[in-house]
């Protein structure tokens, strides 16, 4: 099945593969040729005392000029099948990537990163083994055994229909050692990640262990499954001993014996032969190294199958971001929100919004504020369209927010977010973010909207200053300008704020507030505040606690009511004068 | 050459391993010629028509012997050599997990996991197959090689051997000549690999941005960019890797032809039979192997070098702390003393602690607080001697803590660090992993004292759920009581809380922090937190900031003292307020805020 499907990536480069056998017919074709030259030579010329020069030349220059060609096609040959085998696996990664970029947040938040980037980067590199080694290295050597198979019925064929026999006992050997290794190696594997296991926890885990003085029953439990691992490469060691090489030169070796029993006796019959013995023998000789090299591949296939198994799990992944219903093209042109009763839930079983209804009119700023936990961001994951709404309603200028494309709903909503995120690029990429319609004076105007354009026109290279990973070479605060430079190049309709909890130095944090003032204006803003201090100005403040809107109101209003706002108010207050007195 | 003589000790050590692996390799090398032998007898006595069955009966008996013999003999050297390969590897890992438990934290937090990691994965296995695969085709190449080539030239004509070697230089140094190409390529093709892991990487991290942006599409354009790099990168690689097989084929039809074509010469002179030149062709295609051969090992001893150095170089770190010559091997008892002038981390510049004195007697309980890095750890792991403070600056009982063994000083001592770290293993053998005999009734005593019983008793295999990486996901609540079960389990005559109740919620921690206090009358116990309801009831307690006492006392002497810890409790009382929901009361709180701050 999984094989099946892997095969099915070669149907774009059929042609190619054609020529590719073709090639590999051919140079097989000359390879086992050259015996024969020189079976002829030997048997047909090649006489003590006459020295056949003529025909030496003849079938020399012959045979020569089979070799190059045939060790130039062999080149090309595999060149070929290694270059198809890259396009493929690029194909398959481009697929798994693609696939991952429409899954919704619910597939990431329970799929640990790392898991999943080695789907995509290492999984797909162990297939990539099997197409560039064990695909060519089978196809290669069955072409090859089944060229000198059909060299020795050229020879002679009732010897060549005895031979036959080898390939039942072949594929034995093969069903056999494919089963046994498949099942030691995997005891190998086993035990290594075991012990890989043991040794990363007890090198996080050290100081717990010293403390506690456990150093010497970990070393003894350490040695235990060291051992083990020793045992179980040692089984691989006597499988590979009792059927891999050993067993196939026994084999060969029993087959030299054979047709020289069968030669020995035809003898009395007919003429002699002894160029077709020759070739004969010369041929086996050729066939068995493949074998080998096959039954070699074996459990690296057995290895390829299991990650490609995992990539198609991936490729078959039903956890998909929210997309539009219904048809039509609607607009977001004035910016108006309406929660409607929403509840949500991420697991299904425990709700963290419950009855959430508010309007953020045009142009208005809605402050969300509240302890950990209280329901602040999914509000913001809802009104984001990042996961899917069960109950109630979230519409935008009277749509129902499902009904929106992808497009003009990330075009005409801005969201900046606590984490800000920078990636590998310049800073111009950073802002662009792939946008490619937006001009040079856009980003600029942008960056100077946010007043990023001060500390960015200091840079040694300005905009074309490349941004390391995950923005490490900037402080917090230029980070997160840059982000705001990022979101208001688009100048969206609708600013969705999830205010970063950071420290900064006292210069940047006002340029920062000042930024986000002068991104507010005009837009309607739902924010995530965590400094009260910055949303005294809302036209709405949400007070949440465990999911449910406990006290809504402008700052004066919700002072007034002396409740948990309130107290959180002072609270802060205290800090920050603790902070700066 | 040199990995043979450093790795020497082993050869030694394993000695009846390697002679007689090496001696049944040469054996088989030796039986390898006799079959092309026993084909040239037959096809001359074809040839000369004087086969009789007798004869052919001989000689295939002998051949069929010789080939059991060969494959038995051909296990046999594998498990001989292979095996001691893999015991060194054994060893080699033995080695350095016995080193890493010498080794204190500063080693561990000057190292990457993932490097210490790669030395004892891929470093170890490099030398493994230098010590098995290596030793084969050291052997492989030169002995079987020569032998061939020696039995080419002194039992059919040494003229034609030398001929038909004449192009097999040649192909050693093409294969030694590819092989660097190959690498140059091989780096680029591994950067442009890890050019694309960072792109996943990078696009899973910042998976929200690119969707709130929309910008799937454009992402899976750039990524497709990159994945034709990798492409390309690889492709450069396959032009030189396509070119052995090509190569030696070449090199094997030239050299065939030329012992043809000369062979013929020396036929028709008489200088040789028919079936002389049949035997020569078969032990022609014997050599291939050995100059391959020469060429995998040089790359093999070099990885294996290289290997090998940064294991010893790994296993020459000295241990920074460890016992003293003549040290009290008493298990550390009685009151606690610090007199620290100043203690400065080995990397840092500004101490982590300055002007630090206090004498916990034995029975009392210290309560630290203070910021995140006031140095309240590193108070703690001095008494541990995780790291090494100046002589005589901490002692217990009299006797500073450099001179008791590291096992009698921590024995005494029952550690809570602040990040809990449990093994992958059950909920008993964790709780019990500092006592593994402890009895079923003991652990679940200590359960019930640290108040996780409950929890434990909720899980579906109660004490014998798996937890850590690969078990089951337990709060971080629950971790930080099981480490405290943990430590009790020890019943330390010292017993260190170091910010281990954290994510406790207060009533809980309340009740632990009582318990404790009945269950552990008589014995010290030194508490860090952050949340100051949990040292209330200390004898003293200390306040450090930046790694200086800035406020001491009782809580009561503290709160009356107006300082930080006062303004510090009101404080914690209003967020526990914001926590609940907020009410009515706590106005008072609210009020004092503003002012104890001015």
């Amino acid at each position: 099945m999984v094989m099946r499907r892997l095969l099915g990536y070669l149907k774009p480069h059929r042609k190619t593969l054609i020529c590719a056998f073709i090639l590999l017919l051919l140079a097989t074709g000359a390879e086992v040729a050259g015996p024969l030259l020189a079976k002829i030579f030997i048997d047909d010329y090649l006489t003590p005392g006459i020295f056949p020069a003529k025909p030496l030349v003849f079938l020399g220059g012959a045979y020569l000029g089979l070799l190059l060609a045939g060790v130039v096609m062999q080149y090309f040959q595999q060149f070929t099948f290694h270059r198809i085998a890259l396009r493929v696996i690029q194909q398959l990664r481009v697929d798994v990537f693609g696939k991952v970029q429409h899954l919704g947040l619910s597939f990431f938040d329970r799929m640990p990163g790392g898991a999943l980037v080695s789907r995509i980067t290492n999984d797909t590199e162990a297939v990539k083994e099997l197409f560039v080694s064990v695909l060519s290295t089978f196809v290669q050597n069955l072409v090859l055994i089944l060229g000198v198979f059909v060299a020795l019925f050229l020879l002679n064929v009732e010897l060549a229909a005895y031979c036959l026999v080898l390939l039942p006992l072949i594929c034995g050997l093969m069903v056999v050692y494919r089963r046994l290794s498949h099942r030691a190696y995997r005891e190998v594997r086993r035990k290594l990640s075991e012990l890989n296991a043991k040794l990363s926890e007890s090198i996080q885990g050290m100081n717990v262990i010293q403390a506690l003085r456990q150093e010497g029953r970990l070393k003894r439990e350490f040695g235990v499954t060291n051992r083990e691992h020793y045992l179980a490469n040692m089984q691989t060691t006597r499988l590979n001993g009792l059927l891999l090489r050993p067993a196939v030169d026994l084999i060969y070796l029993l087959t030299i014996m054979a047709v020289l029993t069968f030669f020995g006796i035809g003898m009395e019959e007919s003429a002699v032969q002894i160029g077709v013995l020759y070739a004969f023998i010369n041929l086996l000789d050729r066939m068995f190294e493949p074998v080998n090299q096959m039954m070699q591949q074996l459990s690296f296939l057995q290895q390829s199958l299991v990650s490609a198994s995992r990539v198609f799990e991936l490729l078959d992944e039903e956890r998909l971001a929210p997309a539009r219903e219904g048809s039509g093209n609607p607009e977001i042109t004035r910016g108006r929100i309406v929660f409607d009763n929403v509840t949500f839930s991420y697991d299904g079983k425990t709700d963290v919004l419950k009855n959430i209804s508010f309007t953020a009119e045009p142009g208005q700023t809605v402050a969300l504020v509240g302890h950990t936990g209280s329901g602040k961001t999914s509000i913001i994951n809802l009104l984001m369209r990042f996961y899917p709404l069960k109950k109630g309603r979230i519409t935008i200028d009277g749509v129902p927010l499902e009904r929106y494309r992808d497009d003009e709903l990330r075009r005409k909503m801005g969201l900046v977010l606590q984490d800000p995120f920078l990636f590998v690029g310049t800073v111009e990429d950073n802002i662009r973010f792939h946008h490619p319609d937006l001009t040079d004076a856009e980003i600029r105007e942008a960056a100077r909207f946010v007043q990023a354009d001060s500390f960015i026109e200091k840079l040694p290279k300005g905009y074309r200053e490349p941004v390391g990973e995950r923005g490490a070479t900037f402080s917090s605060g230029q980070r997160q300008l840059l982000s705001f430079a990022r979101t208001m190049a688009l100048n969206p309709r609708i600013l969705v704020l999830d205010e970063a909890t950071a420290h900064v130095d006292t210069e940047t944090e006002e340029k920062i507030q000042e930024a986000l003032s002068r991104m507010r204006k005009g837009r309607t803003t739902i924010a995530i505040a965590h400094r009260l201090s910055t949303v005294q100005d809302a036209d709405l403040i949400l007070v949440l606690h465990r999911g449910e809107i406990l006290e809504r109101g402008t700052h004066q209003e919700l002072l007034a009511h002396q409740g948990l706002y309130h107290k959180m108010y002072r609270l802060q207050q205290g800090m920050e004068e603790s902070q700066t007195g | 050459m040199r990995i043979f003589r450093d790795l020497w000790w082993f050869f030694k050590q394993e000695k009846k391993s390697y002679i007689l692996g090496v001696g049944v390799l040469l054996v088989v090398a030796l039986l390898e010629i006799f079959p092309p032998y026993v084909v040239r007898l037959v096809v001359d006595a074809i040839e000369g028509e004087k086969l009789t069955t007798g004869f052919l009966l001989k000689w295939l008996t002998l051949l069929a012997v010789a080939g059991i013999t060969m494959y038995i003999l051909r296990y046999f050297w594998r498990i001989l050599l292979f095996g001691a390969a893999f015991r060194l590897g054994q060893q080699l890992r033995g080695e350095l997990y016995a080193h890493f438990t010498r080794m204190s934290p500063r080693f561990f937090n000057r190292r990457r996991t993932g490097d210490l990691m790669a030395h004892a994965t891929n470093d170890v296995q490099a030398v493994r197959v230098t010590a098995g695969e290596g030793v084969l085709t050291f052997v492989d190449s030169l002995v079987l090689g020569g032998l061939v080539v020696l039995s080419m030239a002194v039992f059919i004509s040494w003229k034609l051997t030398l001929i038909a070697l004449v192009p097999m230089p040649f192909m050693a140094w093409a294969v030694g000549r590819y092989g660097k190409w190959m690498h140059e390529r091989f780096l680029k093709a591994q950067a442009a690999f890890s050019d694309i892991n960072n792109k996943v990487q990078e696009n899973i991290s910042g998976v929200r941005v690119v969707k709130a942006f929309g910008r799937e599409e454009a992402e899976k354009r750039s990524f497709h960019r990159l994945s034709l790099d990798v492409v390309e990168k690889n492709i450069s690689v396959a032009r030189i890797d396509a070119l052995f097989g090509p190569t030696i084929s070449l090199i094997v039809g030239v050299s065939f032809f030329l012992t043809v074509a000369f062979g013929a010469v020396y036929v028709t002179n008489g200088e040789m039979t028919i079936g002389q030149l049949t035997q020569f062709t078969l032990y022609l295609g014997q050599l291939i192997w050995p100059m391959l051969a020469f060429g995998f090992l040089t790359n093999i001893m070099q990885r294996g070098r290289a290997s090998y150095d940064r294991i010893r170089s790994l296993l020459n770190v000295e241990p920074d702390i460890s016992d003293r010559e003549g040290a009290v091997t008493r298990p550390a008892s009685g009151e606690i003393r610090f007199n620290l002038s100043r203690f400065t981390y080995p990397e840092a510049e500004t101490p982590a602690l300055h002007r630090v004195q206090v004498t916990v007697p034995q029975g009392a309980t210290l309560g630290v607080v203070g910021k995140t890095g006031s140095g309240k750890t590193t108070l703690f792991r001095l008494l541990l001697r995780e790291v090494e403070g100046p002589p005589g600056s901490v002692s217990i009982g009299g006797i500073p803590v450099e001179e008791y063994t590291l096992s009698a000083l921590r024995s005494a001592i029952g550690y809570v660090p602040q990040d809990h770290f449990l093994f992958s293993a059950t909920i008993r053998e964790n709780i019990a992993f500092g006592r593994p005999e402890a009895t079923d009734g003991e652990i679940e005593r200590v359960a019930r004292l640290a108040r996780v019983h409950e929890d434990i008793l909720r899980l579906e295999e109660g004490y014998d759920t798996l937890v850590g990486e690969r078990g089951v996901t337990l709060s971080g609540g629950q971790k930080q009581r099981l480490s405290i079960a943990r430590a009790l389990l020890l019943d330390p005559e010292i017993l260190i809380l170091d910010d281990s109740l954290s994510a406790v919620d207060a009533k809980t921690e309340e009740k632990i922090l009582e318990s404790l206090r009945k269950e552990r009358a008589g014995k010290t116990t030194l508490i860090a937190a952050h949340r100051l309801s949990g040292i209330e009831h200390a004898d003293e307690i200390l306040v450090l900031e930046d790694g200086a006492v800035i406020e001491r006392g009782t809580h009561r002497e503290l709160l009356e003292q107006e300082g930080w810890y006062a303004w510090m409790v009101r404080r914690q009382y209003l967020e526990s307020l914001i926590e609940k929901g907020g009410g009515a009361d706590g106005d008072e709180a609210v009020a004092r805020l503003p002012q104890t701050s001015s």
